[in-house]
C-alpha cells in the first residue's frame, strides 16, 4: 500500500468513525439534531478549531507551535488592558492582532533564522507570552465591553452561525486553497519532508517558516479575541492548555508529527469527530475525566493504528518474498 | 411543674415553626432534571455538597435523578461553560453552579435563563450577578471575622495575648476579606487584650505553611496563638507545634476540616476551630433550586422558604456584591474535642 493509499484509508476510517458517532448521538439524544445544538457544538470549541487550521500547516511543515494558547491569552489581555485604559475597542482589537503578529514573528525568527528547534522556542513562548498576559491583567477580570463586541461573539449572524463559525469556514476554504492548490502549499510539504533537500534545491525555507509562524500568531490572536467576545470578559488564564486540544485535532486528522504528510480533509474530519463526540457525551451527561479519557484513547489509537498497519504490512511483505 | 413547662415551651416552638413554614412550604414530588455543577470533580468538599444535595433530592422526592457533573481541574472554565450550555440544550429545570469562571460564565448562564432554566450559584457566585437567580452563600464574610476573633478570645482567655495569622496566598480574595473582617472585629473593646502581631503566607501548601509556622514560633517567643483561616494552613501549623512539643504553650485555631483536625483537637493543640458544612450547603442549595424551579419560591427580595431539616431561610440583597440576591446559610460550626469526633465521620 502506498503512502497515499494509507492516507486515503485513514480518512475513510475517520469518516466511518464520524458516521458511527453521529448515529449514536442521534439515537441516544433527542436534542442532538436541533439547530441550536449543532451551532453550539461548533461554538463551544470554535477558537480551538480555528487555531487547528493554521496548526495543520505548521505541523506539515515539520514544526510545532506550542505557544498558540498563550498567544490567544495575550491578544485577549492586550485588548482588555487597552480597552480599560480608554482605548476605543476597534483600536484595541487591532493592537491585540498585532501582539499576535509580534509573538509569531518572534517565534519565527528563532526557528527559521537562528535554527533553534520550534519545540523549545514555542515552549518558551507558551510560558513567556502567558506571563505578559498575566502581568497586564493581573488577578482580575476585565469586562464591560460594548454590546456589539459581545454580540459578535455570542449571537448568530448568518442563519444559526455566529461570526466565529463563519470565520472558521472562510479560513478553512482559504487554507485548503493555500495548502492544496498553491505553490506555497507545495513548498510546505517539500520542506516538511526534507528541509535540507529543499534548501539545496533553492527553496526559501526560512521565509516559508517565518511566514507560517507569523500567520500562526495572527490566527491565534484572532481566536483569542473571538474567545473574549464569546465570554464577554477577559482573565489572565484565558485559553490555558488549549494548545494540546488543538494539536490533538491535527494529529487525529492523520497529519504526521514528523512533517511532510497529512491534509485538511483529514483534519476537517477529525474536528467533526471530536466535536460530535464531545457534544454527544455532554448530552449523555458524561463529563470530566471520562470525557478526557475517551478523547485520549482516540488519540492513542490514531498514533498506534497507522504504525501498526505499517509494521504488519512490512512483515507480510517479508513473508511473501 | 417543670416537666409541664418544658412541654409547653416545646409545643409553642412546634406551633411557631409550623406557622412560619406554611408561608414558604416547598411541595415535594415534582420530577425535574437538576444539575449540580462544582468547580471541578475530585475534591472532598464538593463530594460532601453532592451528598447533601442527594439527601435533599430524596426528601423532596424528585422523580428524576440529580446529575452531578463537573469538569476536570485544568479545564474548569471552558468545562463549566460547556456543561451549562449542554444542560440548557437538554432543557433542565435548574443548574446549581459553584462558579469558577468569574463573569465568563455570564453569556452561558443568561442563555440558560432565557430558556427558562433557573440558575442558582453556591459556594462561589457570579461576580456581576448577571445570569444568576440567587446565590446560596455559605457564611457571611463579616461573620467569619467575628467567629475568628471569638475563638481567639475563648482560647486566650480574659488576659488575652499575642497571636499571628497564617494565611494562604497574599492575593487570595476570600482570605484577605476574612482577615480584614477579623481586624475590623478586633476593634471592639471586648477584644482589647488580643494583639495581632504578624501575618504570614504559606500559599496553601503543606510544607511552606509548616515552615512559616515554625518561623513564627522562632520570631515571636511570646506568641500564644496561630490563627489560620485556611484548611491547609491550620493542619500544617498544628503539626508544627505538635512536632516542636509546643502545644502546651501555643495553640492553633482557624478554619479547618474536622476529619483532618481530629487528632489536634483531641490532644489540645487546636482547642477550637470552625468551618461551615459543605453537606448542608449542598442540601440548602438543592432546596433553593428546587423551590425556584417548581415555582414555590420567587427569586426576589423578601421571599421566604423552609429548607427541610435546616429550617427557614429568606432571600435578601447580597451586601457583598453591587447587585444580586443571596440566601445566607451560616452559621459556622465551631468544633472542639467534644464534637469533632462526630463531625469526622
Amino acid at each position: 500500500m502506498t503512502v497515499l493509499g494509507r492516507l486515503k484509508s485513514w480518512e475513510g476510517l475517520l469518516l466511518a468513525v464520524l458516521v458511527a458517532v453521529v448515529a449514536m448521538n442521534v439515537v441516544r439524544s433527542p436534542y442532538y439534531l436541533g439547530v441550536t445544538n449543532i451551532a453550539n457544538l461548533f461554538q463551544l470549541e470554535i477558537e480551538k478549531i480555528i487555531v487547528a487550521l493554521i496548526m495543520t500547516l505548521i505541523i506539515i511543515n515539520g514544526e510545532i507551535d506550542l505557544s498558540v494558547a498563550s498567544v490567544m491569552g495575550l491578544s485577549a489581555c492586550v485588548l482588555a488592558w487597552l480597552f480599560q485604559m480608554g482605548t476605543p475597542l476597534p483600536l484595541a482589537i487591532i493592537a491585540g492582532l498585532l501582539s499576535g503578529l509580534a509573538a509569531g514573528l518572534f517565534n519565527g525568527f528563532w526557528v527559521a533564522y537562528v535554527g533553534l528547534p520550534s519545540l523549545a522556542v514555542t515552549l518558551a513562548g507558551l510560558i513567556g507570552f502567558r506571563g505578559i498576559a498575566r502581568i497586564l491583567v493581573e488577578d482580575r477580570a476585565i469586562g464591560g465591553f460594548p454590546l456589539w463586541f459581545n454580540t459578535m461573539g455570542q449571537q448568530p449572524v448568518l442563519g444559526p452561525m455566529t461570526a466565529s463559525i463563519a470565520i472558521f469556514f472562510v479560513l478553512f476554504a482559504i487554507i485548503v486553497v493555500v495548502l492544496h492548490r498553491s505553490a506555497l502549499g507545495r513548498l510546505v510539504y517539500v520542506i516538511g519532508n526534507n528541509a535540507q533537500a529543499a534548501r539545496y534545491s533553492g527553496v526559501r525555507v526560512k521565509r516559508v517558516k517565518m511566514a507560517l509562524f507569523a500567520a500562526s500568531g495572527v490566527v491565534a490572536a484572532l481566536a483569542g479575541i473571538l474567545y473574549a467576545a464569546r465570554l464577554g470578559s477577559v482573565r489572565g488564564d484565558m485559553a490555558t492548555g488549549f494548545e494540546l486540544d488543538v494539536i490533538t485535532m491535527v494529529l487525529l486528522g492523520g497529519v504526521s508529527i514528523f512533517g511532510g504528510s497529512g491534509n485538511l480533509v483529514g483534519v476537517g474530519l477529525s474536528i467533526l469527530v471530536i466535536l460530535n463526540l464531545r457534544n454527544g457525551m455532554g448530552l449523555a451527561n458524561i463529563t470530566g475525566n471520562t470525557q478526557t479519557s475517551v478523547i485520549g484513547a482516540l488519540l492513542i489509537l490514531s498514533v498506534l493504528v497507522p504504525n501498526m498497519a505499517q509494521v504488519l504490512q512490512s512483515s507480510w511483505k517479508g513473508r511473501n518474498t | 411543674m417543670r416537666k409541664y413547662l418544658v412541654g409547653a415551651v416545646g409545643l409553642a416552638t412546634v406551633l411557631c415553626i409550623g406557622g412560619v413554614a406554611s408561608a414558604g412550604d416547598i411541595a415535594p414530588g415534582k420530577a425535574m432534571d437538576m444539575v449540580l455543577l462544582p468547580k471541578f470533580l475530585g475534591i472532598l468538599p464538593f463530594d460532601q455538597a453532592h451528598q447533601g444535595a442527594e439527601e435533599a433530592a430524596k426528601e423532596l422526592k424528585n422523580g428524576k435523578p440529580l446529575q452531578f457533573l463537573g469538569p476536570t481541574p485544568e479545564n474548569s472554565v471552558a468545562g463549566q461553560i460547556e456543561i451549562t450550555t449542554n444542560a440548557t440544550t437538554q432543557g433542565v429545570a435548574a443548574i446549581m453552579i459553584s462558579n469558577n469562571s468569574g463573569d465568563q460564565i455570564v453569556p452561558a448562564a443568561k442563555a440558560a435563563q432565557a430558556k427558562g432554566v433557573k440558575v442558582v450559584t453556591w459556594d462561589s457566585p457570579i461576580p456581576s450577578a448577571d445570569g444568576e437567580d440567587v446565590f446560596v452563600a455559605q457564611v457571611d464574610f463579616t461573620e467569619t471575622g467575628k467567629v475568628m476573633a471569638d475563638m481567639a478570645l475563648n482560647i486566650l482567655g480574659a488576659d488575652g495575648g499575642k497571636f499571628a495569622i497564617l494565611s494562604a496566598s497574599p492575593d487570595a480574595a476570600n482570605q484577605n476579606a476574612w482577615i480584614a473582617a477579623m481586624k475590623e472585629a478586633l476593634k471592639d473593646p471586648k477584644y482589647a487584650k488580643l494583639q495581632l502581631i504578624d501575618t504570614v503566607y504559606g500559599n496553601d501548601q503543606s510544607e511552606a505553611s509548616y515552615n512559616q509556622a515554625n518561623a513564627l514560633v522562632d520570631k515571636h517567643p511570646d506568641m500564644k496563638l496561630i490563627m489560620a483561616p485556611t484548611s491547609v494552613g491550620i493542619v500544617a501549623a498544628a503539626k508544627a507545634l505538635q512536632d516542636g512539643n509546643l502545644c502546651g504553650k501555643i495553640k492553633v485555631s482557624g478554619l479547618g476540616v474536622p476529619k483532618e483536625m481530629l487528632a489536634y483537637a483531641m490532644n489540645g493543640c487546636a482547642p477550637q476551630f470552625a468551618l461551615w458544612s459543605f453537606v448542608d450547603l449542598g442540601y440548602l442549595t438543592y432546596y433553593t433550586a428546587y423551590g425556584l424551579a417548581s415555582g414555590a419560591i420567587k427569586a426576589e427580595e423578601g421571599a421566604t422558604f423552609k429548607a427541610g431539616r435546616m429550617g427557614d431561610y429568606k432571600i435578601t440583597k447580597d451586601p457583598t456584591r453591587a447587585k444580586g440576591l443571596r440566601v445566607l446559610m451560616g452559621p459556622f460550626s465551631i468544633y472542639n474535642k467534644d464534637n469533632v469526633e462526630a463531625a469526622s465521620k
